[in-house]
């Protein structure tokens, strides 16, 4: 038995190395995709983004404002408007992101204490993008009005303490925990990577069993004994390559950038290991429903490719309806962003992880279906 | 052979193999349902809080009341010390903590800014957001009443001292997508790229599975017939089919989801042309050089989510190395999916999207022409008559 896994082993290692494009699936094309999405995020955080004003007060009050939001990181004013419509007419052909009007007689009701609004008009169909512009738009806005408060408390009560306090009698402190870098590479490209590599583990799979029926060389290969051995050991190869590509990946994002992992690196890789198997499993599951290898990648494409909508991350479980919660529980890789998020982030205990660990696992009795449904097509 | 029989060949192939079927159909009904599913509820609310209460006082019961009032905090659960708050969330019970400290309602009283501390899980930067936004707003109402209350104190007239307790605020107005709906936000964009993806998949196997036919000699309609025809038949049956996909998604599905739809039919209509064009001759010039009928899921499945991403929606274009912005616009849905938002979700004049619409004919033009060219080498190469 174990003679005829290790045969299948080499043999399907023998395959790997004699076929250019199982090659490439394995290395050159999951590393590409991984680094179009390193590249896209690496900058981690948004800069200088675009934003037009309407000033019609142009006062000294105004000008400061505006060069106070100008010099945020943020955001930056690119283009002035004399009206309010040829500043949204920008907005909507999205040219700038938003769009800032500084009513008139700011400075004059700013010195009357009527408090003039200031009115920004934000871009919030792109949700990310508007919500960091928002934050830093509060910021520069709160800061430039508090200085203004601050020298008028300063001079009416002679006290900087009492001052700020007035400005502010319940004092706000926001820890952000876990991911504290405040960057959203961190955040996105840490459940990006995963699902891409959940992606490769399904088609190499389905590759590797695809083209062994389509070549018609499956008899040679299975024989007619030990067929779940072999199966085994054609699949090992790939287990053994995948996990040492997730591992690759932890190692990227916790060793090479420097982001601190609180838990165990080796609960995570076994996690990795289970999801791997997992994945494997499902695909080959969906190649024996037809031993149709055209129609297993369709599968295999409807199965992976929504996945990242479905982990939790950008928009959370919590808020998730029953059907989107049942598909999720079917991909092994929201169980195992879970864990990967908790051992990174939280350091959770063991004994927490338990349950992923599990989950994971049961996708493993999918194999025993396989091996059934197998055997009858290779009539033995 | 007439173009009818020709259209009739194609069109044999395309709907008798399954592959094809199961992508260019199947696909798309199913992830007009399954894609949205994880939005339904559009915006993140509820977000389960741990509340310690160090100081126990009528005022920091009146803040826990208002901060479970907003609609993004649910206090769940009421902890006697930070360390059980902490293990709560570590064991994902919650989200978040808000710590209220001891002494909080004298400190108050004697006007020493007491620190509310509010810490949020930022693995997941949604929720981060509401419960800072919640938080916030609870917390800023709560200061404010104070303020205006310290000043009426201080002798100010009431109707000064509620104008006066900033010298001037920030009125934010969300101008598209005004409740933040995250369905509003990815839907429109991603089904553009399902709209591609199953097109250039289904056309991908169709041409990868006549070349290598081709290659093994066989004599069918592909060997003989016009490529014109074949061309010709590939934009009247995939045309035809995703132009009715198009209608579903931006109408039925768009109603369904809730998803705005801001754009004149006419235009909208005239956009839809442009990109189904692009995406048809992008599939048939793939189709041309796929050397198999597997080749084209895998290919097309692993530049899905690259594509998504640099399209400029989810994060800033000008925060991206500028040479993903020229590979991802060499890809229609890049420039469908800008044009589609502007037009139908930002109510964009059709001037806006030119750049777009020009560019979309322009790639269907160029990729008809490589299309065209590789079937033809092809099959010199291996029909000879």
């Amino acid at each position: 038995m174990f003679k005829a896994l290790s045969d299948a082993f080499f043999k399907e290692l023998e395959e790997i190395k004699n076929s250019y494009y199982k090659l490439a699936l394995l290395t050159l094309f999951p590393f590409t995709v991984f680094a179009l999405m390193i590249a896209i995020f690496y900058q981690g955080v948004a800069f200088d983004l675009p934003v037009n004003v309407v000033d019609n007060d142009k006062s000294e009050f105004s000008r400061k404002l505006l060069s106070n939001i100008d010099a945020t990181s943020t955001i930056k004013i690119v283009s002035q408007s004399f009206n309010a419509k040829d500043a949204i007419d920008e907005l909507k052909s999205s040219e700038v992101y938003g769009t800032i009007i500084i009513p008139a007689h700011f400075m004059r009701d700013t010195l009357l204490k009527t408090e003039p609004h200031v009115t920004a008009i934000l871009n919030t169909q792109y949700i990310l993008i508007g919500k960091i512009f928002k934050a830093a738009l509060i910021e520069a806005v709160a800061k430039s009005a508090a200085d203004v408060e601050f020298v008028r408390d300063v001079g009416k009560t002679k006290n900087s303490d009492l001052a700020e306090n007035a400005i502010a009698p319940i004092a706000l402190q926001i820890t952000p925990f876990f991911n504290t870098y405040k960057n959203y590479f961190l955040f996105l490209v840490s459940a990006l990577l995963p699902s891409v590599w959940q992606i490769f583990i399904v088609i190499v799979t389905i590759v590797s069993f695809g083209t062994l029926f389509k070549e018609k060389r499956e008899k040679e290969f299975f024989g007619t004994s030990y067929i779940a051995s072999k199966i085994v050991g054609k699949l090992l190869p790939y287990t053994f390559i995948f996990t040492l590509m997730g591992a690759f990946l932890l190692f990227y994002f916790y060793g090479t950038l420097g982001w601190v992992f609180e838990g165990s690196f080796a609960v995570t890789i076994f996690g990795m290991f289970l999801t791997v198997v997992a994945y494997q499993v499902v695909a080959l599951f969906l190649f024996v429903t037809g031993f149709d290898y055209a129609r297993a990648l369709s599968l295999g494409a409807v199965y992976t490719a929504p996945a990242f909508a479905f982990l939790g991350v950008t928009f959370p479980t919590s808020n998730m309806n029953t059907l989107a919660i049942f598909w999720r529980d079917l991909l092994p890789i929201s169980h195992y962003i879970e864990l990967q998020i908790s051992q990174a982030n939280y350091g959770a205990d063991i004994f927490l992880e338990i349950d992923k660990l599990l989950i994971l696992g049961s996708f493993w009795l999918l194999f025993i279906p396989i091996v059934w449904i197998f055997k009858k097509r290779l009539g033995v | 052979m007439n173009f009818l029989e020709v259209l009739t060949a194609e069109a044999k192939l395309i709907f008798t193999d399954i592959a094809i079927v199961l992508t260019i159909v199947g696909g798309v009904l199913l992830y007009a349902f399954l894609y949205p599913q994880p939005y339904f509820s559009q915006s993140v609310t509820k977000v389960n809080v741990s509340f310690v209460d160090f100081d126990k006082s009528s005022v920091s019961r009146d803040l826990a009341f208002n901060i479970n009032a907003t609609p993004q905090i649910e206090i769940s659960r009421y902890d006697m010390s930070e360390r059980d708050a902490k293990d709560a969330l570590i064991a994902g019970k919650v989200k978040a903590i808000i710590v209220i400290p001891h002494n909080f309602s004298r400190d108050l009283a004697l006007k020493l800014s007491p620190v509310v501390a509010v810490g949020a899980d930022n693995s997941y930067f949604l929720i981060y957001g509401a419960v800072l936004e919640g938080a916030m707003r609870a917390v800023l109402t709560k200061s404010a009443t104070l303020k205006v209350g310290n000043l009426l104190v201080d002798g100010m007239p009431m109707s000064e001292a509620v104008d006066a307790y900033t010298p001037y605020s920030l009125n934010a107005i969300n101008f598209f997508n005004k409740d933040n709906s995250y369905t509003q936000y990815v839907i429109p964009a991603v089904y553009i790229l399902i709209l591609q993806q199953t097109m250039l998949i289904g056309l991908g196997i169709l041409g990868g599975g006549i070349n290598e036919r081709v290659r093994n000699r066989e004599r069918a309609y592909f060997t003989k017939a016009p490529i014109w025809m074949m061309m010709s038949s590939r934009y009247i049956i995939f045309g035809s089919l995703f132009f009715v996909h198009a209608l579903f998604y931006f109408g039925f599905s768009f109603s369904f989801f809730e998803v705005t739809h801001m754009a004149d039919i006419g235009e909208l209509l005239n956009f839809t042309l442009a990109f189904i064009t692009a995406s048809i001759s992008l599939g048939i010039f793939l189709g041309s050089i796929f050397s198999s009928r597997e080749v084209a899921t895998p290919a097309v499945l692993f530049s899905s989510l690259p594509l998504v991403f640099s399209a400029g929606f989810i994060w800033p274009l000008e925060s991206m190395p500028s040479f993903i912005k020229y590979m991802s616009d060499i890809f229609p849905s890049t420039l469908a999916m800008q044009g589609f938002l502007k037009l139908n979700q930002m109510g964009a004049d059709f001037s806006a999207v030119m750049p777009q619409f020009s560019l979309l004919w322009l790639q269907a033009l160029i990729y008809a022409i490589l299309g065209y060219y590789y079937i033809n080498k092809n099959r010199k190469k291996y029909v000879r008559d």
